[in-house]
């Protein structure tokens, strides 16, 4: 019953993805949904000066992607190039999945120290980062205004920002959205960074600790699951993630809330009455802040079956150019950035976050880590547990997942 | 003797497949679970990994709320439905096939949509409650520790009920017309001729039908990773959510694999014990 499911599903799919069979001086590569135009647009560039090469685009979707991937990358029928989430580059690297790639990195110094640190693992560079970005706080300046706040000076501390929710909300409306539902990541992104401003982290630097029951990381989540319990976030909060959250801010319920800039089109489209306004996310009193630096990176699978004309075109890829066209975000490399596409005003702010992005621990489990924290949360909003004791729970299963 | 080893001949390209299909992967998982990723020895130690996780006896335990809280409330209605389709009305066929539907839609998209329904800020739940007044204050119906399982229960009853309806039907129609009339001369009403002639007589189709609906039961993926993805808290996370999260969220394919035996084995004792158990009962009307 469930075991041969469990092994079905993975032929099945596996199966599904044997069209992966590549020729000699063809690249197969894969890239997300929302990459494809910008990705049809570079290909045909790089087969003009590359006649001899035949770049195949393979369209994949955002959602379930992390399975797929490793699907591929196990089944020994991978494509020669793929698009991947900088923090999963790590794993890949530690099971031997993709090849190193210091040999195709070029101008190390041109690109953000901190992607690169990203996908970095036993002294070798394992993906080459086109894409970063963190998290901002997007509000509607309109709110602000109808209560009586100044929108061009937004909050900048935490006992501000819960000042400016709380003088937000009022009948049907919530002033600053946190998430506790969906997949995990989105409350790793939107809690993280609030407990990473106020010193602590989930586990040491050294990896050997769980630390998310230290004062100061109980103090942040505290923090971050008050506007819950305060009644300051809606009361979906346990079923929201991301878009939901966007979806409350485009429907003019929600007036503050945690996201990137890719938001701020599909804002704009849907709600264009709406003046949208971006923060700093709010630090401790004498703090800096601090956002989780996300983004997407290209990998050469260990099982790539054309490897060195992949890399001959990851060069191509790699190119400031070919970044400031493929990212929908911001490019790695600083080079990039002077393009004219990263001048629009309201992307100043996200940049300014930028310096501030950190990698997620590189650890093995950090999946299940990021699970018993993540239920750690829920459990809070829950009311279920003060966050105390919930997170002495969580530090507890996290010690487990690190002493393995 | 030449005849067996003919047969043999015949059925064996179909054996091969099924063996492919079926046995292949059922020993594979057995040798996953007590070896690691690099395919060395390791014992028991991914069921004792995968045996003191905090969340294996909370999913154990959700997942018998689960299976037995679907099964009663599926079992029940699924029959009263049949008893009633069985009548006959104006508009019968109508009201048969429309039964039907909730079978007929694919379990996501049917999810996604209850999802939806059960949303508490846009939920249509929510709204036509809170509308007339009913409830001042909108529910957390997928967030709240005590309504988020019956919830999710009353979704998978009213999803696989028409199965039951229509199973049974098919066994109601069977019951020669001879052994009402008998009991109406005897003077049975409504109630006795379902209670002494309906039930009885399709007894066998209702015991069927709950080992599958067991079996589906301690399988189902769908409706809960849909909509809950087994949270808030692990409140919803059944075995089969656990197992998939181990697999393919975590990449342990070897604690899966552990998981999978142990709950194969509890599987199979249940079906063993269910169908012993029949097997004993008196078998009328045969």
């Amino acid at each position: 019953m469930t075991k041969p499911l469990l092994i079905l599903a993975t032929t099945a799919s596996a199966l599904a993805f044997s069209s992966v069979v590549s020729l000699a001086g063809e690249v197969t590569w894969w890239t997300p949904n929302f990459n494809e135009p910008r990705a049809r647009e570079l290909v045909e560039k790089f087969q003009a000066a590359n006649p001899d090469i035949t770049v195949n685009l393979e369209i994949t979707t955002s959602d379930g992607l992390p399975q797929r991937v490793l699907t591929a990358l196990q089944s020994g029928a991978a494509p020669d190039i793929i698009d991947v989430q900088h923090g999963w580059v790590n794993g890949y690297a530690q099971n031997g999945l993709v090849i190193p790639l210091d040999d195709v990195l070029q101008d190390r110094e041109d690109y953000i120290p901190a992607a690169l640190d990203y996908v970095t693992w036993d002294g070798k560079l394992w993906g080459i980062p086109y894409r970063i970005e963190t998290h901002a706080v997007i509000y509607n300046r309109g709110h602000f205004t109808e209560v009586g706040l100044d929108p061009d000076s937004p909050p900048e501390t935490w006992a501000e920002l819960v000042d400016v929710a709380t003088k937000l909300t009022k009948e049907g409306r919530s002033g600053f959205a946190i998430t506790g539902g969906g997949e995990v990541g989105n409350t790793i992104f939107r809690s993280l960074p609030f407990i990473w401003m106020n010193g602590s982290s989930m586990i040491s630097d050294d990896m050997t600790k769980a630390t998310v029951n230290e004062p100061a990381a109980v103090e942040a989540v505290t923090f971050y699951t008050d506007f819950f319990r305060k009644g300051l976030s809606p009361a979906s909060t346990l079923e929201n993630d991301g878009t939901a959250n966007r979806r409350l801010f485009i429907a003019e319920t929600v007036s503050m809330y945690q996201s990137g800039q890719f938001d701020i089109a599909s804002i704009r489209e849907e709600n264009p009455d709406i003046d949208i306004g971006v923060m700093r996310i709010p630090h401790p009193e004498g703090k800096d802040t601090a956002a989780i630096l996300g983004g997407w990176s290209f990998v050469v699978p260990s099982d790539a079956q054309n490897p060195d004309e992949a890399k001959i075109f990851l060069q191509f890829l790699a190119e400031a150019e070919s970044q400031g066209t493929l990212t929908d975000t911001f490019p790695a490399r600083k080079s990039a950035m002077e393009l004219p596409r990263f001048n629009d005003p309201i992307l100043q702010v996200f940049k300014e976050m930028l310096p501030y992005g950190r990698p997620v621990p590189a650890e093995k489990n950090w999946v299940q880590i990021s699970q018993a924290y993540f239920n750690g949360i829920q459990s809070i909003l829950l009311g279920d547990m003060e966050p105390q004791e919930a997170m002495d729970v969580a530090a507890e299963e996290i010690q487990a997942l690190l002493d393995e | 003797m030449y005849r067996p080893s003919t047969g043999l001949l015949f059925v064996l390209p179909a054996l091969i497949v099924l063996a492919m299909l079926i046995a292949y992967p059922v020993a594979y998982t057995g040798l996953l679970s007590v070896t690691d990723g690099q395919g060395n020895f390791v014992g028991m130690s991914n069921f004792a990994k995968v045996l003191s996780a905090r969340a294996t006896p909370q999913a154990f335990w959700n997942t018998v709320y689960w299976v037995v809280g679907s099964i009663v409330f599926q079992v029940i209605l699924g029959t009263a439905t049949a008893v009633l389709l069985n009548q006959t009305f104006a508009g019968r066929a109508i009201v048969r096939s429309i039964t039907l539907i909730p079978w007929v839609v694919p379990g996501i998209v049917a999810a996604t949509t209850w999802a939806w329904m059960f949303h508490t800020e846009f939920g249509i739940i929510n709204y036509m409650l809170t509308g007339p007044g009913i409830i001042d204050q909108p529910i957390g119906w997928l967030t709240n520790r005590d309504t988020v399982m019956p919830v999710l229960i009353a979704i998978n009853v009213w999803k696989l009920f028409p199965f039951v309806a229509i199973m049974v039907l098919a066994g109601l129609q069977s019951i020669p017309n001879d052994l009402y009339e008998a009991a109406r001369v005897d003077g049975a009403n409504f109630w006795e001729e379902v209670r002494y002639v309906m039930l009885p007589q399709v007894r066998p189709v209702i015991v069927a039908v709950t080992l599958l609906l067991v079996i589906w039961g301690l399988n189902s993926i769908t409706i809960i990773y849909a909509i809950t993805r087994g949270g808030p808290a692990n409140r919803t996370l059944i075995t089969p959510i656990q197992i998939f999260r181990i697999a393919f969220e975590n990449v342990q394919f070897n604690q899966a694999a552990a998981l999978s035996v142990m709950f194969f084995a509890v599987a199979i004792a249940i079906v063993f014990v269910y169908i012993k158990a029949l097997a004993s009962q008196p078998r009328e009307a045969r």
